[in-house]
């Protein structure tokens, strides 16, 4: 897959999590960092058929929970997903995870995010 | 996403910074409007303050309690009565409310001496009564009383009572939003692992950020017991004083309201492990996920699915009659902190009502995240808007229907523009499946009223036309329908009793939920009183 189609396939998970997905606006920065490094991570494995869980933490299970949601959706509105070798699928999910690493948190313009406590 | 000046506040430039319009194919990072900051000088805020952030928007939806102001009487009277948080037990919490009625005599001389005496009398006039949370008020606060010292005298001398004390005077903060934050930590602090509850079923939440407006907590509830989840504590609408003092024995918070009710839920994952997840319960769609999310984490994905299924197929056609008739309908989607993103996508993607604007009166930046991404592009965000700004949105915007609170809301009907109720609703309950379709019924009928669109008439220069007879808001909705959809035998409208709570408190009344023992996850029903009422008993505090 070249570099331009998989960003745009990534722009299209992109939008789908902006509109839908309340995980990613934790109100810290440290905060949406793991919310995004463990969801986007476990959606990610979920896509390619990886082992996904961890152990069986509370913390765990909620992370695993997010993604196979996500991955519901993704398969539902996304149909091309099935047919995206998971070497493709990787690549997109760590474009998706950069980009949003950006948005919501390096490149975010709400001046709560470093605020240390809650 | 350039900010968007408002021609009445180019005397304000720091307003500048706190609307943003959205255009296509920009980004957060772009613009942002900022948010919870004071109120600038000159510009008329149409804030609360923070006690009533404290007091009224999450101390008294609990049930079973006294809240008394200490403070002059006119603090709780104005926080009385204005939102419906109902409860499942007689509506105490909205029957009374409390002040200790503080004068000029006391903020000379001190109130201290007359808040045990009040609170003593408080719970004699009401024996039944055994809980009472106290807030302090500017006035309390400026003169230094001692409100903990008052309150453990109390309840040396009356052992049998527990008292909870809110430190959140009204300028403790820019807005009712620092209130939030004060009364979430101060009840973590003070109340939290004070009582350890009798868990009964192998799946254990805390519903948190939910106030039971016109009955959404007892709609969500009836889903919860069908997928077989204890509900430990409500924080805080229809929620006991003792159950949220268990709120750590939760194996996951659900949270509605992150505005409000973050905080909590964040301080309980970092002390005790619980994890947040945050849901939407608005929208068949995002109740849905929502029901899913909470099924996979305790692996009960099937019992979320049958819930869906069965709320989908009865609700769904009633949805469709009026999602056909509302498309295209522009909306100023202008609620106070978190119904701004609640509802956003979901009005649209489901209903096909056009938001053209959102705004928050005391969200802080995060809700603008979530609102300017649920939102379509052309939709203008802002942030604390004062009246003037409001009045010409409207006039640029040319909403058919505004869903904010009473005071813009009357402003908005002023200038001939139908208002919803976004706070205390207008016939909810709007959560759920079946609250979502009241809230379509709603919006529809405001939209289309036949009494509003003569309200478009002025009298003293428009022609009345006396050529027309009785009307319906049908003969305007149905206008540029297709047959086959205005004789479509499948689609109907809401079909939601005048008052559905009644029949959600019968169907408790049943006791057919099943639950898993938490030991042998063995199903089986459980006693109605624990239903209505968890045991609780006191932990000794060193």
């Amino acid at each position: 897959m070249d570099k331009k189609t998989a960003e745009e396939k990534m722009g299209l998970l992109e939008s789908y999590i902006a509109k839908h997905s309340l995980w990613q606006y934790n109100s810290r920065g440290w905060d949406r960092e793991l919310q995004n490094e463990h969801i986007l991570g476990k959606t990610k494995q979920i896509l390619c058929g990886e082992k996904a869980r961890e152990n069986d933490s509370y913390s765990d299970k909620y992370y695993w929970s997010e993604a196979k949601t996500l991955v519901d959706a993704f398969n539902k509105y996304f149909p091309w997903l099935k047919e995206t070798s998971k070497e493709d699928i990787a690549v997109i999910m760590q474009m998706l995870k950069d980009k949003m690493d950006y948005t919501m948190i390096k490149g975010s313009l709400n001046k709560e995010l470093t605020k240390e406590q809650y | 996403m350039p900010y968007h000046e408002f021609e009445c506040s180019k005397c304000i430039p720091e307003r500048l910074h706190h609307a943003v319009d959205k255009n296509k194919g920009e980004e957060l990072t772009d613009a942002l409007p900022l948010g919870y900051l004071g109120t600038i000088p000159g510009t008329i805020s149409e804030r609360g303050c923070a006690y009533c952030g404290a007091k009224h928007v999450i101390g008294t939806p609990m049930k079973d309690v006294i809240h008394l102001s200490h403070g002059p009487i006119g603090c709780t009277y104005d926080t009385w009565q204005t939102k419906r948080y109902i409860s499942d037990d007689g509506n105490f919490q909205l029957k009374y409310t409390f002040a200790s009625n503080m004068k000029e005599s006391h903020i000379v001389f001190g109130a201290g001496g007359m808040l045990k005496k009040n609170i003593i009398e408080a719970f004699k006039a009401f024996p039944s009564i055994k809980r009472m949370t106290i807030y302090q008020t500017c006035a309390s606060a400026l003169i230094g009383d001692d409100i903990d010292a008052v309150a453990s005298e109390v309840m040396e001398e009356m052992p049998d009572v527990k008292i909870f004390t809110c430190h959140s005077p009204g300028f403790a903060g820019p807005s009712q939003s620092g209130g939030h934050h004060k009364i979430n930590l101060a009840w973590l602090s003070q109340m939290v692992g004070t009582g350890e509850p009798e868990i009964w079923s192998k799946y254990v939440i805390n519903y948190v950020g939910e106030y039971n407006i016109q009955g959404d907590q007892e709609m969500m509830r009836d889903y919860f017991f069908r997928m077989g989840i204890q509900i430990l504590s409500t924080f805080t609408g229809n929620g006991h004083f003792d159950d949220l003092r268990c709120m750590h024995r939760a194996q996951l918070n659900v949270l509605e309201c992150a505005r409000s009710a973050e905080y909590i839920c964040d301080e309980l994952r970092v002390r005790y492990g619980i994890p947040r997840m945050d849901i939407d319960g608005f929208g068949f769609e995002a109740t849905s996920d929502s029901l899913m999310k909470i099924g996979y984490f305790f692996g009960i994905e099937d019992k979320a699915r049958q819930v869906i299924e069965e709320e989908t197929a009865r609700w769904k056609p009633e949805l469709d009659w009026y999602a056909a008739r509302l498309k295209g309908v522009k909306v100023c989607l202008w609620p106070g902190g978190s119904k701004l993103w609640h509802w956003a996508h979901s009005i649209h993607s489901e209903m096909g009502v056009d938001v053209v604007s959102v705004y928050t009166k005391f969200g802080h930046q995060g809700d603008m995240e979530k609102g300017i991404s649920r939102c379509e592009p052309g939709a203008l965000a802002i942030d604390d808007p004062n009246e003037l700004e409001s009045i010409e949105a409207m006039y640029k915007l040319k909403p058919d229907v505004i869903f904010t609170g009473k005071r813009p809301g009357e402003v908005a009907k002023k200038i001939r523009v139908p208002y919803l109720n976004a706070h205390g609703y207008h016939n909810g309950p709007y959560k759920g499946y079946e609250g979502w379709v009241r809230f379509a019924r709603d919006i529809y009928n405001a939209v289309y009223s036949p009494i509003h669109k003569l309200s478009l008439l002025d009298i003293s220069k428009d022609e009345i036309p006396t050529d027309k007879g009785f009307e319906t808001p049908q003969m305007f909705s149905d206008v540029n329908l297709s047959d086959e959809i205005k004789n479509s035998d499948v689609l109907r409208k809401c079909t939601s009793k005048f008052d559905p709570i009644p029949g959600y408190r019968a169907k408790m009344q049943k006791n057919e939920y099943l639950f898993p023992d938490p030991v042998t996850g063995e199903l089986r029903t459980v006693p109605l009183e624990k239903l209505l009422k968890n045991k609780v008993v006191d932990v000794e505090q060193e």
